[in-house]
């Protein structure tokens, strides 16, 4: 039973990011921002933090791959900045210490990155017309507020559960 | 040792950026069908969303419900006002309606390019990364949904039939860019209509951009627009929306519309997909019986 939790809860949030954008009204406080749920990425990130070692990396990809098949249609994108997200997160970590204050910084900063790449492939492949200044007034800026609110309500229960994964694992 | 390492993961860094790559363009190259395994994920995925979003629908709903209950004393008065409006405009469409059959059965027109069949489907997801807008709906192949149909609201045509599987299909809005969303459509200006391309959306005035109307037409603000059925998938007549803006194009050829979409592109939950009436002809109609006696 164990076993399937993560796999669980990961889709529970690879759905939720689906149903807050059909929900989420289009103005918010009277300004037509664009916010983008990374709930999955958080989740994804903190796992490389808390979790077993190498599970963050291989969710990642394997959500990567569901999440470009299923919501937009273009393979590649978020299959590569998943685990890259991750993999970075991870040896960021590495040299950090973890208390919660230092994982909350390095969660927006992974979601940060996640947003900047995804930006720069749709450039890229000519899906977006954003110029970088409205990029970011519009979009990454109100999305990383929303994403850190996030962090914070989040980060002390993932933080318990990865724990109780990982040393259930070891025994 | 460590500089073995450091070969393998470079040699893992290289395969993986040619791995994407073709993925990205294999992913861009306008196949018309997807892949089996990802049809197969986008069914199975359809049936968790369809599990979950339908209750947080209903609870949604209901304090949606709530909300509108506070605004019901001066709607209804607002409504009883064009109540009467409705009744005169009632008659006269019944009106126009026997007329039309009459005219049509004098003229021995079967088809026409407005006829359709529409098919119900609710919305199990949204695209999150908001940068292709798309929607995945609880209707697929199954149903008789087919790519490139359109899909409407009860207040106008909100975009198309992107792929379709099985049991879901996926929907992209007209406000997502992609050089191939365009839609022959026509503004109603009195009696003649002036026909052009629905092809792009401004993202910051939340508008879609009519383009190549001809530089000596005279398009007004308030003018409707409407699919004008000339494109051979979408049926005539369904509702996009209203010009706002008109500015020349950038060689000063032809002329910009920008419409303020009818349909609320941020709000959809149930929505139609319009079968063209069938009048192309059939593949066997179109081969000459001569030529095979040859």
């Amino acid at each position: 039973m164990r076993k399937f939790l993560l796999p669980i809860l990961l889709m529970v949030f690879f759905i939720v990011e689906s149903i807050f954008v059909e929900l989420m009204p289009p103005k918010v406080f009277g300004n037509e921002y664009i916010l983008v749920p990374h709930f999955l990425m958080i989740a994804i990130i903190l796992l490389t933090v808390y979790g077993p070692k190498n599970y963050g990396v291989l969710y990642g990809f394997l959500f990567g791959l569901l999440f470009d098949i299923v919501y937009t249609e273009i393979m590649g994108i978020y299959l590569c900045l998943f685990p890259l997200v991750a993999y970075i997160c991870y040896k960021l970590m590495k040299i950090l210490q973890t208390n919660i204050v230092m994982v909350t910084f390095i969660s927006i900063v992974g979601v940060a990155l996640l947003e900047l790449g995804a930006y720069e492939m749709n450039v890229l492949i000519n899906r977006t017309d954003m110029t970088f200044v409205s990029y970011s007034m519009d979009r990454l800026i109100p999305t990383l507020t929303l994403n850190l609110i996030f962090i914070i309500l989040t980060v002390y229960p993932f933080k318990r559960h990865y724990e109780k994964l990982a040393l259930s694992l070891d025994a | 040792m460590p500089q073995f390492f450091l070969n393998k993961r470079l040699i893992i860094l290289l395969v993986s950026i040619i791995i994407l790559v073709a993925l990205i363009g294999f992913s861009l190259s306008g196949r018309s069908k997807l892949s089996w395994p990802e049809q197969f994920i986008k069914d199975t995925t359809g049936w968790v969303q369809t599990a979950v979003s339908r209750p947080t629908h209903y609870v949604a709903n209901f304090f949606e419900n709530l909300k509108d209950l506070q605004n019901t004393y001066t709607e209804n008065k607002e409504l009883k006002s064009r109540l009467d409006e409705l009744a005169r405009l009632e008659s006269e469409v019944q009106k126009l309606k026997k007329d039309n059959a009459e005219l049509q059965e004098i003229l021995d027109i079967k088809d026409s390019l407005s006829a359709f069949e529409p098919k119900q489907a609710t919305v199990i997801g949204r695209n999150p990364d908001k940068w292709t807008e798309l929607l995945i709906i609880n209707k697929g192949t199954n149903d008789g949904i087919e790519k490139n149909m359109p899909v409407i609201t009860a207040n106008g045509l909100i975009g198309k039939v992107k792929s379709s599987q099985s049991f879901t299909s996926t929907v992209q809005l007209l406000s997502s860019m992609d050089p191939t969303n365009r839609i022959s459509a026509e503004i109603q200006a009195g009696g003649e209509s002036i026909f052009g391309f629905i092809e792009g959306y401004d993202d910051e005035k939340g508008l879609l951009m009519m383009k190549r109307i001809p530089s000596d037409a005279k398009v007004k603000k308030g003018q409707t627009v409407i699919s004008s059925g000339k494109g051979g998938v979408f049926p005539k007549g369904l509702l996009i929306g209203k010009v706002v803006e008109v500015a020349p194009a950038e060689y000063g050829l032809t002329q910009t519309a920008y419409i303020e979409p009818g349909a609320n592109f941020d709000d959809i939950e149930h929505v139609m997909v319009a079968k063209r009436g069938s009048i192309q002809p059939e593949l066997e109609d179109m081969i000459d019986d001569k030529e095979e006696e040859l």
